[in-house]
């Protein structure tokens, strides 16, 4: 019998090189992403554990990304904090409060390689998978395990194999293509498993693209989400991560799956689709939610704040404004992004729009700054999740949505079908 | 020292399918750096009443996927220093579980178990046997006994002194 993806990479971090679906092993972590978390969670663990020195200080990257800069005294301790760690452990891969998103900022350093085991203290750590790479999130406990020893314990999941075929259709995004399949799947349809991603429109995808898929497979539960490597992520590795050593992971054709599910686009074409509150399972076509006015429009976050997030939006917005009342937050995913961004003009024609450009931070993503929603206001989100209260008061409502279908409702006040405008 | 195992006694407050961690605590307590501070905003949004009316060994019952969303470890750290002395909910999202054993929070999954138990009522948990009790009716109900190496990890008090034992 074969092996799926997510039991061959955890297989090759054991010491007996063994793992399959439903048993606990004990396997090593190739690198260990921490937020806030660290200063705020985990050092107070680490204090108690009488922790002295991480396991291996290049095996460890801390990003400063959630309230960055600092929001508040809180959050200004808690980067002082982190600082302090990383100068203390010698870590050399440390993103303080200029450089960006932590699950941007990490493949971008080269951080991630096909076949690698990735944890980070962050749910959305599945975003990893794109690069054909174990990547989960957990928190701060184990965390804190895992700067001690470098390894952590895990359940080796069932695989879910989600084939899609066919072409996603002019101004249709892989957010869409995700906001469909989570919506099929609900919120804990994928609990516990690996969302194991396969077929020839994945296989075309950008590397941005692809992240966007695997980023959200967490809001069906899943606990990873490798895809198999493509000829973008090659590319990608030749830029970022020219002087690592990788090798390609690929499933067995028997290997066992708990269910397959096959979306094929050219059959169903896929609609632009937009989640309402409160649950980014909740999408349906734009078509019925179309017309809802917006106070708020945010383009960022891990899910859809890169490079080919903000060109498609400028394309939109090119030339034109924003409509009346409608704030256009722009939150680019890393500094990196952020500069391309300035030097292909896409930052101007967003700001000449009405757009506000910010730095780049998870901000308004986690209602944490720049973009936090008052009562009753209503904001078209390129974020992962609409849950209530998530980017500010408890009455305000979140609909998630493509940053195609962003710039579209921005421009029109009103959620707005992109290939009307 | 871990949690009690057997005989968790409080009244039950019951919530509905997918509380997610942000329902939990909110995102925008995650900055208090005192668990206790935290810990008053607790199911602020679905039980606004619920941080000041909690009392010690009350008991969470729950519909399916209660702990989804985000990773953060405040969300069953806040019911930790709430009191609660259990969740017994239809299932658990996967980052919830684990840290909730983490830090030597019991959990039980039960089906059906939202539906089973009324808002209020004084029910009694025994992880031991995977049951839950309703005192008022009697009926003891039956759940997924919980693995050696969950057990092992609260008879602990959580990961970090179960690592301290069990290192060397």
């Amino acid at each position: 019998m074969g092996f799926t993806l997510a039991e061959k990479m955890l297989a090759s971090h054991t010491n007996d090189g063994k793992a399959a679906a439903g048993e606990i092993v004990q396997a090593r972590v190739d690198l260990l992403m921490v937020h806030e978390v660290l200063g705020s969670r985990i050092l107070p663990i680490l204090d108690e554990m009488g922790f002295k020195k991480v396991w291996n200080p290049n095996r460890v990257l801390v990003v400063n990304d959630h309230w960055a800069p600092a929001s508040d005294i809180n959050s200004a301790e808690i980067h002082r904090r982190n600082r302090n760690f990383v100068k203390q452990q010698g870590i050399k891969n440390f993103c303080d409060v200029d450089c960006g998103i932590s699950h941007q900022v990490l493949p971008e350093m080269g951080l991630v390689v096909p076949g690698a085991t990735i944890i980070g203290s962050d749910s959305h750590s599945t975003t990893y998978g794109a690069f054909n790479a174990f990547s989960t999130g957990l928190a701060a406990t184990d965390s804190a395990l895992i700067l001690a020893t470098g390894e952590c314990w895990f359940r080796v999941p069932e695989s879910l194999k989600i084939k899609i075929t066919g072409d996603l259709g002019p101004r249709v995004m892989s957010k869409d293509l995700i906001l469909n399949i989570i919506n099929e799947l609900g919120p804990d349809g994928a609990n516990y498993q690996s969302m194991e991603f396969h077929g020839p429109t994945i296989d075309a995808m950008s590397v941005g693209e692809r992240m966007t898929m695997c980023n959200m497979a967490v809001e069906a539960g899943a606990k990873c989400a490798p895809m198999p490597l493509n000829q973008d992520v090659k590319f990608w590795m030749e830029d970022n991560a020219p002087k690592k050593k990788w090798r390609e992971v690929k499933s067995d054709d028997d290997a066992e799956y708990v269910e397959s599910l096959h979306f094929n686009l050219d059959k169903e074409p896929l609609e632009p689709t937009v989640a309402p509150p409160d649950l980014p399972t909740n999408g349906k076509p734009v078509a019925e939610v179309a017309g809802v006015p917006i106070d708020q429009a945010f383009l960022g976050s891990c899910t859809n704040g890169r490079i080919g997030d903000l060109l498609v939006a400028a394309e939109i917005l090119k030339g034109k404004k924003v409509h009346d009342g409608v704030r256009l937050i722009i939150t680019p995913a890393s500094k990196k992004t952020y500069m391309e961004a300035l030097e292909r003009g896409i930052i101007k024609i967003l700001m000449d729009a009405g757009g506000i450009v910010t730095n780049s931070t998870c901000g308004a993503c986690v209602g944490g700054h720049l973009g936090v929603l008052g009562a009753g206001e209503v904001c078209i989100s390129s974020s992962n999740r609409n849950f209530r209260g998530r980017m500010g008061h408890q009455d305000s409502r979140i609909y998630l949505a493509s940053p195609a279908t962003i710039a579209a409702s921005a421009l029109k006040g009103v959620i707005t079908d992109p290939r009307s405008v | 020292m871990g949690k009690k195992l057997t005989n968790i006694t409080g009244r039950a407050w019951v919530f509905g399918k997918n509380i997610n961690t942000d329902m939990i605590i909110q995102g925008q307590y995650l900055t208090l750096l005192d668990y206790k501070e935290m810990a008053k905003h607790a199911f602020e949004v679905p039980r606004p009443v619920f941080a000041t009316k909690v009392k010690k060994d009350d008991i969470i019952v729950a519909g399916s996927n209660f702990g989804g969303g985000s990773s953060r470890e405040e969300a069953p750290k806040v019911l930790m220093h709430s009191g609660v002395g259990c969740v017994v909910a239809e299932s658990f999202a996967r980052i919830f579980y684990r840290n909730s054993f983490n830090i030597g929070l019991p959990l039980l999954i039960i089906p059906n178990i939202s539906k089973l138990v009324k808002d209020g009522e004084t029910v009694t948990v025994n992880l031991l046997e995977g049951t839950l009790q309703i005192k008022e009716k009697g009926d003891v109900i039956h759940g997924q006994p919980l693995s050696e190496r969950m057990l092992e990890m609260l008879k602990a008090g959580g990961a970090v002194p179960w690592f301290k034992k069990n290192k060397k």
